[in-house]
């Protein structure tokens, strides 16, 4: 997945919200209220590698005032924050993006797959837990009544 | 024989001059006996002699040697009254020596025990003010259960942390949100806000016509000017529950088609 070049747009329309908020200029609520919805889509954008990777290749991720930005959108994981995300994966991702490496690590499209299909994975744990004892469950259950059976047996013939 | 006394009390001058030095109690014993084993020895030689010879012999040496010997037995009782004295000086020192290492172990054995004590006590203390920290960072931290419960179902219900147990690879539903999702909310749509002109006018149309997720953009009722405090929308039941992506297409004019750098789109679709 991709977005268009409008996506970085609108980062840099919120960027500069921030930063008139930021500079001491008043936001009206209207505008305050706007921004942190901005800010709550955009980072739970990042929950999401193949953007990451998007980000990556553009280079937005080596630019200064993007890694602030980055570090300033760390308060999502205050819990009065947080409560308002969906996609809580994101905030991983988020305190990973605060290291460098992890940063130019993500250029690579392999890298971006990895990501994916292991997070997919982790997803699909819970699930598959979830099966698997529901199947243990099902068996102990069938060898209660295995062993039930003959000692009805027993009783009845005496 | 002359030669002898002489000897003897040039020792006994030679005692006097190392008195200073302290010589061991032993010591004089033993060279008291030493004289009068000497001096006895030639008295009896003596008369021995002047009986065979049977030649008077002047008295003087007899006499002196007589006196040297009497002299050297009082000194030799002397020194045994002092030894025994000394003796019993000696025992009270190692009674008292014992009484002090009997005193000296039992200060040791206390020190260690208010060593452990200190130790325990420290370790309580600190065990006291983890516990503390600990409390204090829970009743900080606290949630109501009912708040936790609302989350916990907002993120489990829309398969965001879990995946559909339906799930199978080429269901395109993902933990995060898709590209889809992405560009029906609010940032997808910011060309649309600018042309527009004002902020906020949007996501009031797109949620009035129904075509905006409210997965990504539930609508807040602000309460204050604190930008972020508000409370839980109130339409978040059933809306959560994950609709597939074709539901809530924006009309597509504005989005173009990317560029396939990643080769992610291929694992996405079948």
């Amino acid at each position: 997945m991709h977005l268009n070049i409008k996506h970085f747009l609108a980062v840099t329309i919120s960027f500069s919200l921030l930063s008139s908020a930021m500079a001491g200029v008043m936001e009206t609520e209207e505008q305050a209220r706007h921004r942190f919805q901005l800010e709550l889509e955009f980072v739970q954008c990042l929950a999401n590698p193949n953007y990451l990777n998007f980000l990556a290749q553009r280079g937005y991720l080596r630019e200064k005032p993007f890694v602030n930005y980055l570090k300033y959108l760390l308060y999502w994981k205050e819990p009065e924050y947080a409560k308002f995300l969906k996609y809580p994966h994101c905030l991983h991702m988020l305190e990973l993006l605060q290291y460098e490496h992890f940063r130019k690590e993500l250029v690579n499209a392999q890298c971006a797959k990895f990501i994916d299909e292991q997070q997919i994975l982790h997803w699909q744990h819970y699930s598959r837990k979830r099966t698997r004892l529901q199947q243990a469950l099902a068996e102990q259950q069938q060898q209660q009544q295995q062993t039930q059976a003959p000692s009805h047996g027993n009783t009845t013939s005496k | 024989m002359r030669f002898i006394s002489h000897a003897c009390a040039l020792r006994k001058r030679g005692q006097t001059v190392m008195a200073a030095a302290e010589k061991p109690t032993k010591g004089k014993l033993l060279a008291a006996l030493d004289d009068i084993e000497v001096l006895s020895r030639e008295l009896i030689e003596m008369l021995a002699l002047s009986r065979t010879q049977k030649l008077p012999q002047p008295g003087e040496d007899t006499e002196q040697i007589l006196e040297l010997l009497v002299q050297r037995d009082k000194e030799f009782q002397e020194l045994m009254q002092t030894a025994v004295e000394q003796g019993k000086v000696h025992q009270e020192m190692q009674a008292l020596e014992k009484e002090v290492e009997k005193r000296d172990s039992d200060i040791q054995q206390l020190q260690k025990q208010l060593k452990e004590a200190e130790h325990i006590l420290a370790t309580a203390v600190y065990q006291a003010k983890e516990k503390l920290k600990y409390i204090e960072k829970a009743r900080k931290g606290s949630i109501s259960s009912e708040e936790l419960i609302k989350y916990a179902h907002r993120i489990s219900a829309s398969n965001a942390v879990c995946a559909p147990l339906n799930w199978v690879p080429g269901d395109p539903r993902r933990p995060y949100p898709t590209d889809l999702e992405m560009r029906s909310g609010i940032l997808g749509n910011m060309s649309n806000m600018s042309t527009n002109g004002v902020n906020g006018h949007l996501p009031g149309d797109a949620l009035a016509a129904g075509r905006l997720p409210d997965i990504l953009t539930p609508q807040y009722p602000w309460q204050s000017a604190d930008v972020s405090m508000g409370i839980l929308p109130p339409h978040h039941g059933s809306d959560f529950g994950l609709e597939p992506p074709g539901h809530n297409k924006e009309n597509e004019d504005d989005v173009e088609a990317m560029s396939t750098d990643s080769s992610s789109s291929s694992s996405d679709s079948d």
